[in-house]
C-alpha cells in the first residue's frame, strides 16, 4: 500500500473555546476578532460558527480551537466557555469539560451551582454600559477578558478592532478599545487565571492564510486562472460570490448577479463557450436548478465548475446548519445519462486545492465539475499554508499527454483547454470521437473554428444526428471520457491511512474528513487501531482503491452526515459489502467523540466475533 | 496563415439546411439576418448565435457561425455571459414566443437592467410550432388550440409595451415578409449599443394563427411624427387595438453592462497579482 501517513500526535496545547450567545449579539465578531489575533501567533486556529436562519435571536456559537500542530476537526469537548444569555448555557454547558472554565453574566444566567467547572460571574453586559454607556459592546468586553485568560496582547488586537470598526468611526473604534481594556481590567480584579500567555509566543515562521472554506472556493478559483462567475445568493454558499466580486475584478475578471439559479449557471456556460474559465457557486436548492442545464453542459462538452455548500434539507429545510444531503442529487440528479465529475473536499485548505483540481478537471475532460462542501466547511475558518506561486506550471493548450498532479502547497498543475491544431481546422470536427473521448475546443474568434454546440443529439461536427448508431457513439465518447478520469483517479496518490492489516475500517466522505481521523487517534491511543480512506472523488470512485481497501476487512464502518445513508448505498450497491452506518441528521457536524464511541462499540463487536470463532 | 479580406457570400452553414415548413416566415427572417452580416461586414468567427428551443430556436443551426444551441427558455441569460466574457463578439439571441416570452419570459427584464450589448430576436408565430400546436403567451383570448380546445382562456401579451416598461435602449417590430424593413431595423439593432430587441411577426403556416392575409390587414408602419425618444408615444402605438405598428418604436443610447463593468475595473483601479490577493488574507 502506498504511502501512510504518520502524523505528530503529541500536542502540548490544544484549547477550545466556545462563545455562545444569541443572533445579532456580537457572538461571531467577537470569536472572529479573537481567532484572527491567535492566527498571527505560530499557532494554528480552526474555528465552527453556527447561527439561526434569522436575522437577530436564537442561539448563535462560535467555537475556536488553538493547537501547536495541525487541526482537523472542531473538537469535542470545550475548555473555556463564555455564555451571554441561559438559552446560550442551556444549549451549551453539556459540551463543557469537566474542570472547564466557564464564563458568564450573572445578570442574565443562572447557572447550576452543582457542576463541576471554574465558575467565573463577570457582568459583562453592565461594564459594557458603565464603560461606554451601552450594552452593545459586551462582546468586546468578552474579548477583553479572553485575552487576559489567554495572555493576548492588546495593541495587535486593538489594531484588528480598528481594521474592523474603522468605517464606523473613530469613537467607535475608540468605544470598543475602552470596552477591551474594561474586560481585561474587570478579568484581572476578579482573578481570572491565565492559563497561558500567547504574546509570547513567536510569530508564525511560515506564511498563512487564515480563511474559510467558502474564501478558499474563492481563492481557489482565482489562483486557477477562473474569470469568470455569475451567482445568485444562496446560504450557506453566498460568500464565495461575495469574494468572487471584491477579488475577480482586480484580477482581470468579471462577475455578474443573475435573477436566479438557472440564469446563472446559463451564463457559466456561455462564457466557458466563450472561452473562460467559470465557476457558480450555490447550495442544495440552487443545485437542483440547475439541474437542466448540468445536462446541457455535459452535452455541449463545456467545462464549468458549480460549487454546492450543502445545507440542511429539504426544501428550504435548515438553510445556516451542515448536512451531507445532496450527494445523490449531485451524482444521478440528471434526465438523461450525463457524465460529471464529484469532488467532496475535506477541509478549508483541501478545498482550496480541490477547486484548483475541479478546474483542472473540467478544462480537460470538457464537463461540469460539482465540489461538494457544506456548511461546516464553508463557514469554517482556518490556518492555510500560503502556496508556492513560484511553483504553478502550465499545461499547454495543445498538449494532450501530459499526467496532471492532484495540487499541493508544493506543485500547482493549471490545465488549460485543449484546442484545435491548424491541421484539424482544416476539417474542424468539434466533437470528434477520439481515443480518450476529449476533442479540442475552438474559441470563438478563431477563423475556421465555427461550430455548433447544440443540446440536442450530434455527430462530431456538431450537427444534429439523431441516428440510433450516433447516439450510441456520442454516448459512449461522452462516458469514455469519465472512464479515463477514473483511471487518472487510479494512478492519484492513495486515500487510505492508519495500518492497512487491521480488521476494522472506517470510511467517510466529505467534511467529516478531521472528525474520522482524530477519532483513530484517540482510538489508537485506547489500544484499537483502524484503517481509514476518505475518496476526495466521489464520482467517478477510485474503485481499485476502495476494492483493495476493502480487502480482508471485518467491519466498515461508513459514516456520513445525513439521515438515510446516500454514500453508504453507493458503496453497497458498487462493492457488495454491508457497513456499519453511523449517521448524524441534526445539522450539526460529526464530533470526535461521536466516531471514536462508534469505533469502540464496533471494536467490542469484533472481540465478541474473535471469542466465538475461538 | 495568408489572411484575405474576403466579403462573404453567405453566412449560411454549408452542412445543415432549415428544417422548416414550405411557406414559414423563418425563411424570410433567416435571409434579412445574412444580408445583415453582409451589409455589417462581419468575419463569421465573430459571429456568436444562441438560441433556444422550438422552430426559431434552430436559427443557430443555419449559419457558419459560433453557434450555441442550448435548452428551452433560456438562450438570453446564456448569451449574457458569453457577451459579458467576450464583448469582441458579435452576440445575437434568437428565439420564439414561447422560449422569449413564456418559459424564458423572466430574463428578459434582467437583461434589459443590464443593458447587456447584444440583439435579441424574438419571431413570433403565436403558437407552439415544433410540439404542435398548442397556445403560446401571444395566441389570442378564445382561439382553440390543442391544449386549449374550448379557446383561450388567458389574455395576450403585449410584448412591445412590456419591452417598453423594461426600458429596453432599442424596440423595434416588424414582419418576416418585409425584407427591407427587416434588413434596415436588424442592421441598426445589431450596431446599437446595449441591450436591443427586434420582434418580428412570423406567421406560422401549419398552425396558422395569424395568417399571412390577416398579418397584412393589420401591418402599418408607424406614422412619421413618431418620435422614438417618446416614451409615452411608444406605449400609445404599442397598445392600439386597431392596427399593429411596425418600425422602430424606441430608441435610447445608455451605457452598456460592458461600459459599467470596465467602470468597476476602474473604480477597484488596482490590478493585483494572485499571490497579492492570497496576501491579504494573511
Amino acid at each position: 500500500m502506498g504511502k501512510i501517513s504518520k502524523p505528530k500526535l503529541k500536542s502540548k496545547i490544544d484549547f477550545i473555546i466556545r462563545v455562545a450567545g444569541e443572533g445579532g449579539e456580537g457572538v461571531m465578531s467577537c470569536g472572529e476578532l479573537f481567532a484572527k489575533a491567535v492566527a498571527r501567533t505560530s499557532y494554528h486556529v480552526f474555528t465552527f460558527i453556527t447561527y439561526p436562519t434569522e436575522m437577530k435571536g436564537g442561539y448563535a456559537m462560535t467555537q475556536i480551537r488553538i493547537r501547536d500542530i495541525t487541526i482537523y476537526s472542531m473538537g469535542s469537548f470545550v475548555d473555556c466557555m463564555v455564555v451571554f444569555n441561559q438559552e446560550a448555557y442551556d444549549k451549551s454547558i453539556s459540551s463543557l469539560k469537566e474542570g472547564g472554565i466557564l464564563i458568564y453574566d450573572p445578570e442574565f444566567t443562572k447557572i447550576d451551582e452543582s457542576g463541576n467547572f471554574v465558575k467565573y460571574p463577570i457582568p459583562f453586559s453592565q461594564i459594557s454600559v458603565d464603560t461606554i454607556g451601552r450594552a452593545l459592546g459586551k462582546n468586546v468586553v468578552v474579548l477583553g477578558i479572553l485575552s487576559h485568560i489567554y495572555g493576548l496582547a492588546h495593541p495587535g488586537l486593538e489594531k484588528l478592532i480598528n481594521d474592523r470598526y474603522g468605517s464606523k468611526g473613530k469613537k467607535v473604534v475608540e468605544g470598543n478599545i475602552k470596552a477591551l481594556k474594561a474586560g481585561a481590567d474587570a478579568a484581572k480584579t476578579i482573578g481570572v487565571t491565565t492559563i497561558m500567555d500567547l504574546s509570547k509566543s513567536e510569530p508564525a515562521n511560515e506564511e498563512y492564510m487564515f480563511i474559510s472554506g467558502n474564501q478558499a472556493v474563492a481563492l481557489g478559483a482565482i489562483a486557477a486562472g477562473c474569470r469568470f462567475s455569475a451567482g445568485y445568493p444562496l446560504t450557506p454558499s453566498t460568500s464565495i460570490f461575495e469574494t468572487l466580486s471584491k477579488f475577480l475584478p482586480l484580477v482581470g475578471g468579471r462577475t455578474i448577479q443573475m435573477e436566479d439559479e438557472i440564469a446563472a449557471i446559463s451564463a457559466v456556460i456561455g462564457a466557458s463557450f466563450g472561452g473562460e474559465k467559470v465557476i457558480t457557486p450555490t447550495s442544495g436548492p440552487g443545485l437542483q436548478l440547475m439541474a437542466e442545464q448540468m445536462s446541457l453542459a455535459s452535452m455541449l462538452e463545456l467545462p464549468i465548475v458549480i460549487v454546492d455548500v450543502q445545507r440542511g434539507g429539504p426544501s428550504t429545510g435548515l438553510p445556516t446548519k451542515t448536512e451531507q444531503g445532496d450527494m445523490k442529487f449531485a451524482v444521478y440528479g440528471s434526465a438523461g445519462e450525463s457524465p460529471r465529475i464529484i469532488l467532496a473536499p475535506t477541509g478549508v485548505e483541501d478545498t482550496f486545492y480541490q477547486t484548483i483540481r475541479a478546474f483542472n478537471l473540467a478544462e480537460k475532460y470538457q464537463m461540469p465539475v460539482i465540489l461538494l462542501t457544506d456548511q461546516s466547511i464553508g463557514y469554517r475558518k482556518a490556518t492555510v499554508k500560503m502556496p508556492d506561486f513560484n511553483k504553478i506550471f502550465m499545461v499547454d493548450q495543445f498538449d494532450r499527454k501530459t499526467k496532471v498532479k492532484i495540487p499541493n502547497a508544493e506543485h500547482i498543475d493549471l490545465v488549460q483547454r485543449q484546442i484545435p491544431t491548424e491541421d484539424e481546422l482544416k476539417n474542424y470536427k468539434r466533437y470528434k470521437n477520439t481515443k480518450t473521448g476529449i476533442s479540442p475546443i475552438a474559441r470563438p474568434g478563431t477563423p475556421g473554428g465555427q461550430y455548433l454546440a447544440t443540446g440536442l443529439e450530434h455527430d462530431e461536427y456538431g450537427k444534429t444526428n439523431q441516428g440510433p448508431e450516433n447516439h450510441l457513439m456520442m454516448s459512449k465518447k461522452r462516458f469514455r471520457k469519465l472512464e479515463q478520469v477514473s483511471l487518472a483517479f487510479e494512478r492519484n496518490p492513495m486515500e487510505t491511512y492508519g495500518d492497512p492489516h487491521v480488521q476494522i475500517g472506517i470510511m467517510g466522505w466529505g467534511s467529516t474528513e478531521g472528525a474520522i481521523r482524530e477519532a483513530r487517534y484517540l482510538a489508537e491511543a485506547a489500544g484499537v487501531k483502524v484503517r481509514h480512506i476518505h475518496p476526495h472523488t466521489i464520482s467517478p470512485l477510485p474503485e481499485q482503491q476502495i476494492s483493495k481497501f476493502l480487502h480482508r476487512l471485518k467491519h466498515l464502518i461508513l459514516v456520513e452526515e445525513n439521515l438515510t445513508g446516500q454514500f453508504a448505498h453507493f458503496i453497497k450497491a458498487k462493492f457488495g459489502v454491508k457497513p456499519i452506518e453511523v449517521h448524524k441528521c441534526e445539522g450539526m457536524p460529526f464530533t470526535p467523540d461521536e466516531i471514536f464511541n462508534a469505533i469502540m462499540k464496533v471494536a467490542r463487536i469484533a472481540d465478541e466475533d474473535n471469542i466465538t470463532n475461538i | 496563415m495568408k489572411i484575405i479580406s474576403q466579403t462573404f457570400k453567405t453566412y449560411k452553414s454549408a452542412k445543415i439546411k432549415p428544417v422548416w415548413c414550405p411557406g414559414c416566415g423563418d425563411y424570410g427572417v433567416l435571409s434579412a439576418l445574412d444580408k445583415t452580416f453582409k451589409t455589417l461586414e462581419f468575419k463569421p468567427e465573430d459571429i456568436a448565435i444562441v438560441s433556444g428551443i422550438g422552430c426559431s430556436g434552430r436559427f443557430s443551426h443555419y449559419f457558419n457561425s459560433y453557434s450555441l444551441h442550448g435548452t428551452h427558455g433560456r438562450a438570453l441569460p446564456t448569451a449574457t455571459g458569453l457577451k459579458t466574457v467576450r464583448p469582441d463578439l458579435n452576440v445575437i439571441t434568437i428565439g420564439g414566443d414561447g422560449d422569449g416570452l413564456s418559459i424564458g419570459g423572466g430574463h428578459i427584464a434582467h437583461a434589459a437592467r443590464k443593458n447587456v450589448d447584444l440583439t435579441y430576436i424574438i419571431l413570433d408565430n403565436n403558437v407552439y410550432g415544433m410540439t404542435k400546436g398548442q397556445s403560446s403567451p401571444t395566441t389570442p383570448l378564445d382561439y382553440k388550440t390543442k391544449t386549449a380546445p374550448y379557446g383561450v382562456y388567458e389574455e395576450s401579451l403585449n410584448p412591445i409595451a412590456m419591452f417598453l416598461a423594461y426600458n429596453i435602449g432599442y424596440i423595434a417590430r416588424t414582419t418576416s415578409t418585409d425584407s427591407k424593413g427587416m434588413l434596415s431595423i436588424l442592421t441598426e439593432a445589431i450596431q446599437h449599443k446595449g441591450f436591443s430587441m427586434v420582434y418580428i411577426m412570423s406567421p406560422c403556416v401549419t398552425y396558422s394563427v395569424l395568417p399571412y392575409a390577416k398579418l397584412k390587414e393589420i401591418v402599418k408602419p408607424l406614422p412619421e411624427e413618431h418620435d422614438t425618444s417618446d416614451k409615452l408615444s411608444a406605449f400609445k402605438y404599442a397598445y392600439s387595438d386597431e392596427h399593429m405598428y411596425t418600425g422602430v418604436f424606441y430608441k435610447e443610447e445608455k451605457t452598456s453592462l460592458d461600459e459599467r463593468l470596465k467602470e468597476v475595473f476602474n473604480i477597484a483601479k488596482i490590478s493585483k497579482t494572485t499571490s497579492e490577493i492570497m496576501a491579504e488574507f494573511k
